[in-house]
């Protein structure tokens, strides 16, 4: 039972970090952005493409490239009137081509890096460092991210652009720059999921949509709200995907995840605005 | 005027060689063939080799077949069965195919049959799928497979796996038809053959970490693993979390996994693995397959694996039946024709033969067990 928790957390931080730039979207723009597994992708792509840590640079680069492209998007339909739903449908657009670029490019080959072959060893529980990295940078992300809305100028101005555009602009604050810095931020975090994704089980064309949902999942279970919620989200989803694994059999291993966030989303107790409090 | 004359004299009789060529060439109108195949989503794996050596063919040929000029006409399918439906129907109502290699996945061809069926023109499907070929389908005359199904060779894996000891063995599958089918076909042969499925566990395509899913066969004390997966990723993650969690066991795959893309992805973690393969294109080439690698080398293209040969041998079905009709060609005088085809040319292991009740070309001698040994698919001798 441990060691399936243990291996759940393991995996849930990496689904944290890519709930965090929808989390972090829909604190500025009350919108969220569907392409954010395709600059996992793109980054993985890139990275595996261009040898050593230029090629880590160039992976995020790259990400953060592609969602200039959204942001473009975003300000085009902003100026039509267009915004919520409709970027939503634009993300999802983008992160369709970006996949067709990636397989146009380089074709159908997995990226994937292994970094460490010899493992850790914890009283009979073998990990790979490459999970510890994970968690050390999650957490940090997750950490700073929080600070910035919270306990920073730039923070304010965040939430009050998703609160009351309008209002804040009368406040001069310049709300598109920062719901365009935003979505920046989201393919930079992307970007970063999909390099340690790459140092760790690795990932393929195929992988965008996949892991959108997934990073969507955390980033609602328990409130959008907040990087810390969407940090437990994806925690949670890892321990309950390790659980369903360990003690269930066939197809209803991946039905499990599914269900649970099913009923914690219908109770409607733990993502109620009651308690998340960061909202008026 | 005595040069004139010689010079007309010998151009009638040139003419009278050549024309009778001509005549006959003229004789044999252009047809168009269809080829549906997954060139996007997750079967693009195997639908870009299979565009990629259908170009190839063509090319190497001038686009002939038996001095009949052919296009080959294709339509991304997307690996989705609507498309897939949707793609046929198009080639066959716009650009009047006489047959069709693909939908590119089993699915496809199952949601493809009907159209096929109503409109009359075969599909050759490169896909395992048992169902596709089932007697009991309505479209069955209509649907010839070109690829080996997928229970051909397992029985010699399974076999294999009991004979090197194994008695519990763990089976990992992807979550679709062809995961399903493998882990249930284990289960049907556990009876015949004496062993134990322990654990049988479905994961999908974009699963990113299988290190519970090992801990599950550890706990369960497997000696053996079988792997029914054909995501180069999926299989690369499980062999890291076989190492991450220390299960030390021989490990088998389906022919899912004859991929390039494995090895590369796996690295030395692949070391060893028993996978077994249609053909062996890229490492071990029998002569015919190293004529088809020379091809694609030839034409610009790499030889992948066993999509190339799939794609190969839908090339050479539809050549064997245009050389064996005799007046015009349609969808109907195809279906009829490929359906009294047999033990012709192909590039690939074992021979292919279709009947009127037989509608699977090739069978278990078109696999072949192999080892990954030094970042290679090596054969076993046969």
């Amino acid at each position: 039972m441990f060691e399936y928790v243990f291996r759940g957390l393991l995996s849930g931080t990496v689904y944290a970090l890519l709930a965090l730039p929808m989390t972090l979207l829909f604190t500025t723009a009350a919108t969220v952005d569907f392409a954010i597994g395709a600059y996992a992708l793109l980054a993985a792509a890139v990275a595996t493409a261009i040898a050593g840590p230029l090629g880590i640079a160039a992976g995020l680069l790259s990400a953060v490239l592609a969602s200039g492209v959204m942001a473009i998007l975003f300000v085009l339909l902003k100026r039509t009137k267009g915004e919520g739903i409709r970027v939503a449908l634009a993300s999802f657009g983008l992160s369709l081509a970006i996949s067709s670029i990636v397989l146009i490019v380089w074709g159908t080959k997995p990226f994937a890096r292994q970094t460490f072959t010899t493992m850790l060893e914890f009283g009979g529980l073998r990990v790979n460092p490459q999970w510890l990295i994970n968690l050390a940078i999650a957490g940090a992300l997750v950490g700073l991210t929080w600070l910035v809305i919270h306990r920073t100028q730039l923070g304010r101005m965040m939430r009050a652009a998703a609160v009351n555009a309008p209002g804040a602009e009368l406040a001069a604050i310049p709300v598109i720059g920062v719901q365009c810095a935003t979505l920046l931020a989201g393919g930079l975090l992307g970007g970063m999921a999909g390099l340690l994704l790459m140092h760790t089980s690795g990932l393929d064309f195929t992988a965008s949509l996949g892991l959108t949902f997934i990073g969507f999942a955390a980033a609602i279970i328990f409130g959008i709200q907040s990087p810390l919620r969407c940090l437990a989200g994806g925690l949670a989803i890892g321990v309950i995907e390790a659980l369903a694994a360990g003690y269930t059999t066939g197809m209803v291993t991946s039905m499990v995840p599914s269900l649970f966030m099913l009923i914690v989303l219908l109770s409607g107790q733990l993502g109620a605005s009651r308690y998340s409090g960061d909202r008026p | 005027m005595h040069t004139i004359k010689k010079i007309a004299i010998a151009m009638l009789a040139t003419a009278g060689v050549v024309w009778p060529g001509l005549g006959f060439s003229q004789a044999k109108p252009p047809v168009k063939v269809g080829a549906v195949l997954s060139m996007s989503g997750p079967a693009a794996v195997f639908g870009i080799p299979e565009r990629d050596t259908l170009v190839a063919l063509n090319k190497e040929f001038g686009g002939n077949m038996d001095g009949r000029k052919v296009d080959i006409v294709f339509c991304d399918d997307k690996t989705n069965p609507t498309e897939a439906a949707r793609c046929v129907t198009q080639l066959i109502n716009d650009e009047k195919v006489v047959a069709i290699i693909g939908p590119g996945t089993g699915s496809g061809i199952l949601a493809a049959g009907p159209v096929a069926d109503r409109l009359k023109v075969p599909l050759l499907g490169p896909a395992g799928t048992v169902a596709i070929t089932d007697r009991g389908n309505a479209f069955f005359p209509w649907i010839f497979r070109i690829a080996p199904n997928d229970t051909a060779g397992m029985d010699a894996l399974w076999r294999l796996i009991v004979k090197n000891g194994a008695k519990k063995v763990a089976v990992i599958y992807q979550e679709d038809a062809y995961g399903k089918f493998g882990a249930e076909f284990a289960q049907k042969l556990s009876k015949d053959l004496g062993f134990t499925i322990v654990e049988s566990v479905g994961v999908p395509y974009t699963a990113t970490d299988l290190t519970p899913q090992v801990t599950k066969f550890r706990n369960a004390g497997a000696d053996a693993v079988f792997m029914q997966l054909s995501v180069t990723s999926l299989g690369a993650t499980f062999l890291k979390a076989v190492n991450e969690v220390g299960l030390k066991v021989p490990l088998y795959a389906n022919s899912g996994l004859a991929q390039k893309g494995f090895i590369d992805a796996a690295g030395p973690l692949g070391e060893g693995v028993r996978v077994l393969s249609i053909g062996n294109l890229p490492y071990d080439p029998t002569p015919p397959e190293q004529k088809l690698s020379a091809i694609l080398v030839k034409n610009g293209f790499q030889p992948t694996g066993w999509g190339d040969l799939l794609a190969s041998n839908g090339y050479y079905t539809i050549k064997a039946a245009l050389q064996k009709i005799n007046g015009p060609v349609t969808g109907q005088a195809m279906r009829d024709t490929i359906e009294s085809l047999c033990n012709f040319e192909t590039m690939t292991m074992g021979k292919a033969c279709f009947s009127k009740d037989n509608h699977d070309g090739w069978g278990s001698d078109a696999v072949i067990l192999t080892t990954i040994r030094d970042g290679k698919f090596r054969s076993d001798t046969k």
